[in-house]
């Protein structure tokens, strides 16, 4: 795809939410050899992850994100005529998380509401969604959800993701605007990688049944069933070099932005080792390339989101900031966007305990 | 890329001790050739050579003289 610029809409808000619960290095000390531990968290770059108690879903965690920046945002809730719900652990087959989502939030009738089955480039697909419905005259104002509840899918047993994945859901907030800045997106696809990030069994192509369910030993001692998360992390490390670092190069280009002009690379936390390599191979420096995974993981379509909560609250709540947003992953999927953006109001990031009252 | 040149490159990234690799160790049985290695290896090969090996030839190789052939064929092509 070339370029897309789209005028007309703007982000005026960001929340996000994390459960309670968090697990730690010395939490998976327990289960794996601490040396192994502790060389997996040097390349990761991962520390903490924070991870959903039984009964909480990303649903929950995006409602708790949402009511909060209703709360600060001044948006009387029957305005609101858009809702994107994008998650890869729905809470249910059917109907979509969007529209329980749009009962639990009271919204009204004439309210667009849709589910968007992506994960580490869904934000970036989210964003171009609701800006081109906002820009074309369709919406006015629109909630983007984003996030995964992905320790549900994970064996406690494979170090590649047991170690990696967090747990957050997140809310942005984008309406009608009628200054000149614009959006610039760059997406893309490329299928044939759909099977080196995949939970295999569970939908209807590979039906849950007694062998899916079963543990099995695979590469490197790691042990998962067929309903459990698999990736091959050597497969996404070359797709990631292929491919992320032109449509960077690309979005730059068509936005006629240099790096320099750039404030924030803000790129979805995959782990440390690829963003450092990427921001190095295009020669971006580190001081403009924000982190959170150290403390909540790799969270899929939240992780753009939540690394502007827990890293850029400040500069965004004060000044105006050219930032490039670039998601890549499962599908194989990917999207950057170069945006101007703020003021916005951001508040602290939402901590949600156990006990809560759901669907 | 020359036979010395490469043994040195991979025991850095094995952290093994300085000319120790003689090119017939088998890949399986090497320490600390793991996933992790591999996505380093992949990832030096690139910063050096601005070249992105595909990661199915790399586990197709046995040993590092496999490793070693794979890489000098990806850069003539």
């Amino acid at each position: 795809m070339a370029s897309t610029k789209i005028k007309g809409a703007r982000i005026s808000g960001i929340a996000s939410a994390v459960p309670q619960k968090v697990r730690t290095l010395d939490d998976d000390a327990k289960i794996f050899d601490k040396n192994e531990v502790m060389k997996i968290s040097k390349s990761t770059g991962v520390k903490n992850r924070h991870i959903a108690f039984d009964n909480m879903c990303t649903s929950d965690l995006c409602f708790a994100a949402s009511e909060k920046l209703l709360a600060d945002i001044d948006w009387v809730r029957d305005s609101i005529d858009g809702l994107i719900f994008v998650t890869q652990t729905p809470d249910y087959i059917l109907p979509a998380t969007s529209c329980t989502m749009h009962s639990r939030l009271n919204l009204s009738k004439k309210c667009v509401a849709f589910d968007v089955n992506l994960g580490c480039s869904g934000y970036i697909y989210g964003l171009w969604l609701a800006a081109q419905m906002i820009s074309s005259g369709s919406l006015n104002r629109v909630l983007l959800m984003a996030g995964d509840t992905s320790s549900k899918r994970i064996s406690k047993l494979d170090r590649a993701t047991y170690l990696l994945f967090g747990d957050a859901g997140t809310v942005t907030a984008i309406e009608k605007s009628t200054n000149s800045d614009s959006f610039n997106f760059v997406l893309g696809t490329d299928g044939t990688g759909w099977n080196n990030l995949i939970v295999p069994a569970g939908g209807f192509r590979i039906p849950r049944n007694e062998s899916t369910s079963m543990p099995i030993e695979r590469e490197s001692k790691n042990i998962r069933s067929e309903e459990d998360l698999f990736m091959d992390g050597a497969e996404i490390f070359t797709f990631t070099l292929l491919e992320v670092a032109p449509m960077i190069k690309n979005l730059l280009l068509d936005s006629e932005w240099s790096i320099d002009m750039v404030d924030f690379f803000v790129m979805h936390q995959a782990n440390k080792f690829i963003i450092e390599h990427l921001s190095k191979k295009m020669k971006i420096p580190l001081t403009k390339v924000p982190t959170s995974l150290e403390n909540y993981g790799n969270t899929s379509s939240a992780s753009i989101p939540i690394t502007m909560t827990n890293n850029l609250s400040d500069k965004l709540s004060q000044d105006k900031l050219h930032i490039v947003l670039a998601g890549f992953g499962v599908g194989y999927s990917w999207g950057a966007a170069a945006i101007t953006c703020g003021p916005v109001v951001m508040p602290d990031i939402v901590i949600v305990p156990q006990d809560l009252n759901s669907n | 890329m020359e036979k010395k040149e490469f043994y040195s490159m991979i025991e850095e990234i094995i952290e093994a001790e300085s000319e120790t690799l003689n090119g017939h160790e088998l890949l399986e049985e090497l320490d600390n050739w793991d996933s992790l290695a591999i996505v380093n290896y992949i990832a030096v090969v690139d910063e050096n050579f601005s070249v992105t090996l595909a990661a199915k030839k790399i586990l197709n190789c046995k040993t590092v003289d496999d490793l070693l052939a794979n890489l000098n064929a990806s850069l003539d092509s």
